[in-house]
């Protein structure tokens, strides 16, 4: 065999059918493993109007101030006072009803305001500011060997947005979220700083927490801090009638620290199945472990997509988590990371359309009757249907004494229910029909729903799930009596109503 | 015949395929999420003509396949007309579309340019794409795909019909045997 020179080799292998096959599969392949995960479009815009996740309510404002500096933010207040502009607060807008911003208002966007200012190992605790989001804080306090006490099951919303809601996740222990703010600054309507604790006889944290950014700006805030234990996860598969007394049964035994469920909304076994996922204490602590990044998400993003074409696409996707918490039974997380689930993978971009969260609150031991009247509400299957139900989490939210508008009144298990639907007037019309049918039955339950989304229910509605409503309304007058905060859940619930409310 | 199918639809072919190409950026533009994927997508639409250049060139009885280029090339074209905007699996299926494009777009440009009317339709194919593009700035079309599939569906006659003249031919010739 008579080899060829060098520059002759090269040459002849571009031109090798075989090479440049190769070349296409192995590019074409590393395209299809960069493909970006689309994202919804959202946010603040001068030019354009401003939306918050869902974009349902986009509205035209008068200007974005980039928080940076206390002073500035004080000035700003002080001057809206003067002049009769209105402010509305914006974290990372992952609310759904209008909370961030208000028709011609200034909008103070805290993204900016985000440094962790002090961490106190002995005393457990962290001081940071409100735009920083938990995953800032868990990268602060992670080296420490500690974690919070209590966050959403996802770490990417600002301390700020998440304390104005009260938000809840998958901690069992330490009560609400708002029982485990320390200290708080708040910059009040009439422009003063103050900080404020629990037993402070003004009662500010009462309406700043679950406040909806309407008594003021969080400035800073310093939360309590627990160890980051690791846990061992414990999944198994259960009956929906099982699980209140599975429940009472973990609650009573300390071993577990953190749990929720899912309940399935596939055809074949529609609010029959669930399945439960615990986090079960070891009693080592861990400063090692990296917090987690989330890997995956196009392959997650594929599945939940056939997933969400319904019928047997849902069964299939029921069927495929169910092995997929098989396989993790018996792994170990740490607190950190079982606090950081994963989001991108969720991302809807189906134009025409939009995807929405809606939370139904329900006394623990009236999950199952109440369950049992939801399935005869609801069609088991909605492959056709133009709203869809996608998925149903359960998650435990202890009663709240700590702020005004509280939406566990007593220990309530809240059921996140993802939805799809159309944006044509019939199809909104249809959501807002099916979602009071359903406020309504939770309602008779002693029930109530969770404030942060967009606003299907009535006034009515509202004002039945929040008895406090009244007081907090007064408080609002009180301590804002230029109305200086104010965004579209304030206008729709308190002022003016759905349309045929008016 | 063989004559005429070689003068006038290879012309038809590449004169068709540059007065869409506006049409099917846009739709392509639609389906890529990024600029980056939409220059990828392009990327591998020139590997894979590049690889099927270079088939036409390493393989000996390859006109034989040309009607089933232009029917491949037509179906695509078709294809991409019905796919949806809102499809969630776009970006991948439009992947797919380029690569199996560009092959045949490559495989067909290597056979074209050993035609020997080649030189006398590269200069008319620039007038006729001239022509054809201000015809068609004209027209108010509603969608791109309209065109797209228009042509698409000229295509994959085309191929058919000399696939099967093709048959045709073949069967009086072996009758004459
Ligand atoms: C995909 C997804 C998953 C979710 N999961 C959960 C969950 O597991 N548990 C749960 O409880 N909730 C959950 N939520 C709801 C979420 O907790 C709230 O929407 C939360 O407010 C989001 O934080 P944010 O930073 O985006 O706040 P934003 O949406 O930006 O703001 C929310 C409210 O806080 C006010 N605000 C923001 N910053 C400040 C500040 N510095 N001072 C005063 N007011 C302020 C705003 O004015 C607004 O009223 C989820 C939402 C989404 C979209």
């Amino acid at each position: 065999m008579k080899l060829l020179p060098i520059k002759l080799q090269k040459h002849a292998l571009h031109k090798n059918p075989w090479f440049l096959g190769l070349i296409v599969f192995m590019f074409s392949v590393w395209i299809v493993l960069n493909i970006p995960i689309e994202k919804r479009k959202y946010g603040l815009s001068q030019s354009n109007l401003t939306t918050d996740y869902t974009g349902l309510l986009p509205e035209r404002i008068k200007g974005i101030v980039k928080a940076g500096d206390r002073t500035e933010l004080q000035r700003i207040v002080k001057e809206a006072n003067k002049n009769g502009h209105h402010i509305s607060v914006a974290g990372l807008q992952h609310s759904q009803g209008g909370h961030t911003y208000y028709k011609d208002s200034v909008v103070l966007d805290m993204k900016t305001f985000n440094k962790v200012l002090e961490i106190d190992e002995q005393y457990k605790t962290v001081k940071v500011e409100s735009g920083a989001t938990w995953g800032d804080v868990q990268a602060a306090i992670q080296p420490y060997g500690l974690a919070l006490k209590v966050t959403q099951s996802q770490s990417i919303f600002t301390i700020g947005g998440s304390l104005s809601v009260n938000a809840h996740g998958r901690d069992i222990r330490f009560g609400p979220m708002a029982g485990t703010v320390k200290e708080m600054t708040i910059l009040t309507p009439t422009g003063e700083i103050k900080t404020v604790t629990r037993n402070d006889s003004e009662e500010w944290l009462k309406y700043v927490l679950g406040g909806y950014g309407l008594f003021g700006v969080i400035l800073d805030v310093t939360l309590e801090l627990t160890e980051n234990e690791v846990y061992t996860i414990h999944t198994r598969v259960l009956n929906i009638k099982d699980y209140e007394s599975y429940f009472s049964n973990l609650l009573r035994n300390d071993d577990t620290a953190m749990h929720y469920a899912r309940v399935s909304v596939a055809p074949s076994t529609f609010l029959d199945e669930m399945y439960i996922i615990d986090y079960k204490k070891t009693g080592t602590q861990d400063n090692q472990t990296p917090l987690k990044e989330e890997h995956g998400a196009r392959i997650g993003k594929m599945a939940i997509d056939l997933g969400r074409k319904g019928g047997s696409w849902e069964d299939l996707f029921w069927e495929n988590q169910k092995l997929l918490i098989k396989s993790i039974d018996g792994d170990k997380i740490t607190r950190n990371n079982a606090m950081r689930g994963n989001s991108a993978f969720m991302e809807y971009t189906k134009p025409s359309r939009v995807e929405v969260l809606q939370e139904f609150f329900i006394p623990v031991d009236q999950y199952e009757e109440y369950i049992s009247d939801l399935k005869n509400m609801l069609p088991d299957n909605d492959k056709d249907d133009d709203f869809k139900i996608h998925n149903i989490t359960v998650r435990y939210a202890p009663k709240d004494n700590y702020t005004g508008l509280n939406y566990a009144k007593e220990d309530m298990f809240g059921l996140v229910v993802l939805i799809q639907h159309g944006l044509q007037e019939n199809e909104m019309d249809n959501a807002e029909a099916i979602i009071q049918k359903w406020t309504d039955l939770t309602l008779e339950y002693g029930g109530s729903y969770y404030l942060p989304y967009y606003h299907y229910q009535s006034k009515e509605q509202f004002q039945r799930s929040y008895p406090g409503w009244g007081k907090f309304h007064q408080e609002k007058l009180k301590r804002d009596p230029n109305g200086l905060f104010q965004n579209i859940f304030y206008n729709y619930y308190f002022i003016e109503g759905a349309s045929h409310e008016k | 015949m063989k004559n005429k199918s070689e003068r006038y639809i290879p012309l038809v072919v590449s004169v068709g395929q540059v007065a869409i190409f506006p049409y099917y950026i846009i739709w392509l533009k639609q389906a890529s999420i990024t600029f980056t994927l939409f220059a990828w997508l392009f990327a591998a639409f020139s590997f894979t003509a590049a690889l099927g250049y270079r088939i036409f060139q390493s393989k000996k009885n390859t006109s034989s396949f040309i009607p089933f280029i232009y029917m491949g090339m037509g179906s695509l074209y078709v294809l991409v007309s019905i796919l949806s905007n809102s499809f969630e699996f776009l970006p991948y299926i439009a992947l797919l579309i380029q690569v199996i494009l560009g092959f045949l777009q490559g495989y067909y440009h290597a056979w074209h340019i050993e035609r020997k009317a080649y030189r006398l339709h590269a200069v008319n194919h620039y007038l006729l794409v001239g022509s054809v593009m201000v015809v068609l700035s004209f027209v108010k079309i509603l969608s791109p795909v309209i065109i797209i599939s228009a042509f698409g569906g000229v295509l994959f006659m085309i191929g058919f019909g000399l696939a099967w003249v093709t048959q045709v031919t073949c069967i009086e010739l072996d009758d004459v045997k």
